[in-house]
């Protein structure tokens, strides 16, 4: 097909606008999937993707399209929405030409949206903006049409009304799609460059490397080169989503969405964001790529119940060479033993990860609150450090960075600690705008500005410390405005504060997996709050068991869990036996989920507990 | 109401319904509680074949489900009947039990009548059954025949038709002497009753009596409690079962705290009510045999001049309404016997593991480490009589085997003779971890809970129980 007849181009909304249905109904229109062979949202492949509703990966397909009695190919590449996937989002633009940009046509514009948009502008590319969901009773679509207008600064006059669900004005979509949206840039003659946008592995093949070309060919046989590792591989299989992966003979030249297989045996031999080209005619210099994704939160992983060290390290191991976007290493705790700390892109991503640790690879396992990354800055030269992730020298003084709690140095030899710092964009309802500027405030927050998006929409800026914001940040503006605002963030830099490492001891011992670096000031009221929840979250023992949270040596909160008074079944009879067993048979099976720690048995939840915070 | 005797239309004449004492009997008493398993040797040599490969039964549960009204704590099978189908239970009942007896060694030791409310099934039909199961040969071998009493319900003329059919024992459900209590629990009864009710029983020659009291009822204090051990005391049961009131799935009363209409007691105060009972009852001459059960406690030297006695179905002929307790227990005449033991023997035989059958609408059967239950559905039961459906059957793993013995066994005081090598690891080292902590204890060779462990005791078994 002529490259004059493709077109290129990504899907990016806010979160739960109904992008993946889009898609799927935009594949019904051009016939690549019958309505027999549907299956909701046939781009989500994943299971846990499918339950909850959202794309956790960005996912491509390639279909054909009459327009004007033409035929026209469309590869498009469906992006996730949430916050913790920005950087799927700047991988698939790089691959494209044009963006739609969907909005909710009873939500309208929301901060993922924005935040897509701008990187959308960013990277070039032309916009198709698309009120979906027009078919829902409380659908506004002009009104839509025009906050697109106001805020966004695209014409309203270019929106294309749709309904997802009934696949009202998806035709119009595809048609606007040929006609707006130009063809794919870049030379077929020149040296080969394509860039890698994603990669999944597939336990028959390997990896298979989700491409765009961008110069030049590529077809089965050749001899490729990973331009920034300088591995060559042999390309066994090439060919296109429609939807499903569709092996192809002919070469694929520039413009070409595609995929490769290559006997390439893990993701971590694949960088995304490299620029593949021919072992024997090489491209001079690599395209420009990406950034690595930066981990933001991270929390540990302990096996617990059944199973074993060695199971979890196989599962953590093996779900990497699916998303190589966590990082892992072994960790252990003196109360859970041996494990991993992972990092995450966001708290999303971490429920995620966890989520399909247990479900694919059926492993139980505690997990604790997160954090985030601290730069501690230590008084004088320190050069071996217990406990430091890569040390970095600033200046005259040396500093370290941590990712747990436990790693806290001594307090003494502590100069400062920096904590992450994000600027946020809140989109919030005018009518919350007090109770939201307050919640910024109570979290550290740094004012910066105010923008009206609509009469009863605003756009605040704040500069957060990140570590506030995976505390309770999401749950705390959705309560506040009913679920109607919104957040999106991206790191600022590392920023001093008074901040201290408050221990929790459970029966006098210390539980390190439960450690958290707070601000000092609101220390006691952290401590009180932690402590209640892990009172409810702990069960009385045959003995009292004293909660306390200390700073250094000084106890600042206590909370005590009163014993079992009496616990004895009064009547046991003939026709209770069985049932009194399985009782019995549960009650020692709760036990078994919990981590015994010196003589009290904590069960999994109250790890997370420190997150907890309703009051 | 007059009574005469209906026999069923299929079942044998009855020949010599009015001697219900017999030399089997007689000959087995001594054998005492722990004898169920084995078919003692005068049994199997009169029935040298057929019957020698039938399972033996040691305890037959009957439940009969009628009540006047349900209390709003009470989880077991009942209905409050309003379509008179007592007759046609009754025949189903009967018709169950000859069906058993064909099929089993069915010469029980005990034999324990609950529901619902016994004592509401009329006495025309109580006596049907009795001679039945006296005609079967089902009460030849019984130490211990119990029926369960509503206050309410005992007249003259259902403790004699009781008495002379062969019931020896009759618990009480007394629940509190306090009015307001019994309003909280929906119990229907008026106090004073259980005293009536107790004269009627020994009038007509039962004078193995337990009441049933039930503590730690919403609302009630230790001064209440205090005064409802006093009240019961003063009657002179042989047998007290105190259980501390538990909020089980579906009932009313469960339903009623989660609306928060009733506010649970402390458990602070529920623990202080049991030491009460503990220390009181232990005061007053009663053993504490299992977690909620009291017997009263044997003379300590019986004197050697006169024979020792034991409870048995005592024979309505030589009853006289006033004879003193010891009077009404049979005679042991070769003085061999060991002394009067009140403890409920049906009861013993669930907590030591042994074999029963439960005949009626709900009851739960246990042979040979299988358990079943009938189908708790009144007209269904009578449907399919004499073969009605069973639910929840299971056979029993070697696990959950060790489980039950480790469950029921250590209720018991007395506690249970293991050889801790028999179970997994895991329980041999929990066994020494509460011992060490004085929660468990050896006495007289046999595991059983301390004092300070009776408290927890469903702490210490889950931590107890294989896996």
């Amino acid at each position: 097909m002529s490259h004059t007849h493709i077109r290129n181009f990504c899907i990016i909304a806010h979160i739960d606008h109904g992008k993946s249905t889009l898609a799927d109904r935009m594949l019904q229109g051009t016939g690549a999937m019958d309505d027999r062979n549907r299956r909701e949202q046939t781009l989500d492949d994943m299971e846990l993707e499918r339950e909850r509703g959202i794309t956790i990966k960005a996912s491509a397909v390639s279909v054909e399209h009459v327009y004007n009695g033409q035929n026209y190919e469309l590869n498009f590449i469906d992006t996730p929405g949430h916050v913790d996937f920005h950087y799927e989002v700047s991988r698939a633009l790089a691959a494209c030409e044009g963006a739609i940009l969907v909005v909710d046509a009873t939500q309208g514009v929301e901060a993922q949206t924005v935040a897509n948009l701008y990187k959308a502008v960013d990277a070039d590319l032309e916009l198709i903006p698309v009120i979906n969901k027009i078919d829902l009773p409380s659908a506004q679509p002009e009104d839509r049409a025009l906050q697109v207008e106001q805020i966004l600064g695209l014409d309203a006059a270019d929106c294309i009304f749709t309904s997802a669900k009934t696949g009202q004005g998806v035709v119009e979509l595809l048609d606007a799609i040929c006609e707006r949206f130009s063809e794919p840039k870049g030379n077929p003659e020149a040296k080969t460059q394509a860039l890698i946008f994603d990669a999944k592995y597939d336990d028959y093949r390997g990896v298979v490397v989700y491409f765009r070309l961008i110069n030049g060919r590529l077809k089965k046989g050749d001899r490729i080169r990973m331009m920034r590792i300088g591995r060559t591989y042999h390309v066994t299989e090439l060919g296109k989503f429609r939807p499903k992966m569709t092996a192809m003979s002919e070469p694929m030249e520039a413009g070409d969405v595609g995929y490769m297989v290559a006997a390439i045996k893990t993701l971590d031999d694949v960088n995304i964001g490299d620029t593949i080209t021919l072992d024997t005619d090489p491209a001079s210099e690599a395209l420009p790529g990406y950034q690595e994704p930066m981990p933001m939160v991270y929390c540990d992983f302990y096996p617990s119940g059944d199973t074993e060290f060695d199971e979890l390290r196989e599962a953590v191991a093996r779900l990497h060479i699916n998303d190589a976007s966590y990082t892992y290493e072994p960790t252990s705790s003196e109360a859970l033993g041996s494990g991993f700390r992972c990092g995450f892109l966001g708290m999303l991503h971490m429920d995620i990860i966890q989520e399909r640790l247990e479900r694919e690879s059926n492993v139980s396992l505690v997990q604790t609150a997160p954090t985030v990354t601290y730069e501690i800055e230590l008084r004088g030269r320190v050069d071996d450090l217990p406990g430091s992730v890569a040390g970095s020298g600033t200046g005259k003084h040396k500093t370290i960075q941590i990712t747990n709690p436990a790693d806290l140095p001594d307090p003494s030899t502590i100069l400062h600690i920096n904590e992450p710092i994000v600027e946020a964009e809140i989109i919030t309802p005018t009518s919350s705008i007090g109770d939201i500027m307050k919640l910024c405030e109570q979290r550290r927050g740094i004012y910066k500005s105010q923008k009206f998006l609509s009469d009863d929409r605003q756009i605040l800026e704040y500069d957060l410390p990140l570590a506030e914001i995976i505390y309770d940040f999401f749950d705390k503006l959705k309560s506040i405005t009913s679920g109607y605002g919104t957040v999106d963030y991206q790191l600022k830099g590392f920023k001093t504060d008074n901040l201290v490492r408050m221990d929790i001891l459970v029966n006098g011992s210390k539980v390190d997996a439960l450690s958290v670096i707070v601000h000092r000031d609101k220390a006691e009221f952290r401590g009180r709050l932690l402590l209640k929840k892990l009172k409810e979250q702990i069960d009385r023992h045959l003995f009292e068991i004293p909660l306390q949270a200390a700073i250094g040596g000084k106890i600042i909160a206590r909370e005590t869990i009163k014993s079992v008074g009496k616990n004895v079944t009064a009547k046991c009879y003939g026709g209770d036996v069985s049932r009194k067993r399985k009782l019995l048979e549960k009650q020692k099976k709760g036990k078994e989920r919990m981590k015994r720690i010196g003589t009290v048995d904590i069960p999994q939840k109250a790890f997370m507990a420190v997150l907890d915070t309703s009051e | 109401m007059p009574y005469q005797p209906i026999p069923l239309t299929n079942m044998p004449p009855d020949g010599h319904a009015t001697s219900p004492t017999n030399p089997a009997a007689q000959s087995h008493a001594g054998a005492g509680a722990g004898a169920g398993v084995t078919i003692n040797a005068d049994t199997s040599a009169e029935t040298s074949d057929p019957l020698a490969t039938k399972t033996a039964v040691d305890s037959l549960y009957i439940h009969v489900p009628f009540c006047f009204h349900k209390c709003h704590y009470c989880d077991f099978y009942s209905i409050v009947d309003t379509q008179q189908r007592q007759a046609r239970f009754a025949d189903a009942l009967i018709c169950e039990l000859t069906q058993l007896a064909d099929q089993y060694l069915l010469q029980p030791t005990t034999i324990f009548a609950g529901g619902g409310t016994p004592t509401l099934l009329e006495p025309i039909h109580w006596q049907r059954f009795l001679r039945v199961a006296q005609t079967l040969g089902i009460l030849n071998r019984i130490h211990e025949f119990t029926v369960e009493a509503n206050p309410e319900t005992v007249t003259d003329e259902l403790a004699h038709i009781l008495a002379t059919g062969g019931v020896n024992r009759i618990s009480i459900g007394a629940q509190s002497f306090n009015p307001t209590l019994l309003k909280t629990l929906e119990r229907w009864h008026e106090p004073a009753n259980v005293q009536r009710s107790m004269t009627r029983l020994r009038n007509a020659g039962i004078n193995n009596i337990n009441l049933d009291l039930i503590f730690g009822i919403p609302g009630q204090t230790l001064d209440n409690l205090a005064d409802d051990i006093d009240r019961a005391l003063a009657l002179q049961p042989t047998h007290l079962s105190c259980y501390s009131l538990t909020f089980e799935p579906k009932t009313a009363l469960t339903a009623r705290r989660d609306r928060g209409e009733i506010q649970p007691i402390d458990t602070g105060i529920d623990r202080d009510m049991y030491a009460y009972l503990l220390d009181r009852l232990d005061d007053a001459g009663y053993d504490h045999y299992e977690i909620s059960a009291w017997s009263k406690r044997p003379p300590p030297h019986p004197p050697t001049h006169s024979p020792t006695l034991y409870p048995h179905a005592t024979p309505a002929h030589v009853t006289s309404p006033t004879l003193p307790l010891a009077a009404t227990c049979v005679l042991d005449t070769n003085n061999t016997r060991p002394p009067i033991d009140y403890r409920c023997q049906h009861n013993l035989a669930y907590w030591r593991n042994q074999n029963w059958l439960g005949i009626g609408p709900g009851a739960a059967s246990h042979i040979n480490n299988q358990r079943w239950k009938n189908l708790p559905h009144l007209a269904r039961y009578i449907d399919t009589s004499p073969t009605p459906a069973r639910i929840d059957h299971e056979h029993l793993t070697h696990a959950e085997q060790q489980s039950e013995l480790l469950m029921m066994g250590l209720r018991l005081r007395d506690g249970i003779a293991i050889e801790p090598a028999q179970f997994p690891t895991h329980t041999q080292q929990e066994i020494q971890r509460y011992i060490t902590v004085k929660m468990l204890e050896y006495h007289h060779n046999r595991l059983r809970f301390t004092r300070e462990g009776l408290f927890v005791a469903d702490c210490i078994l889950a931590d107890l129980i294989p896996s």
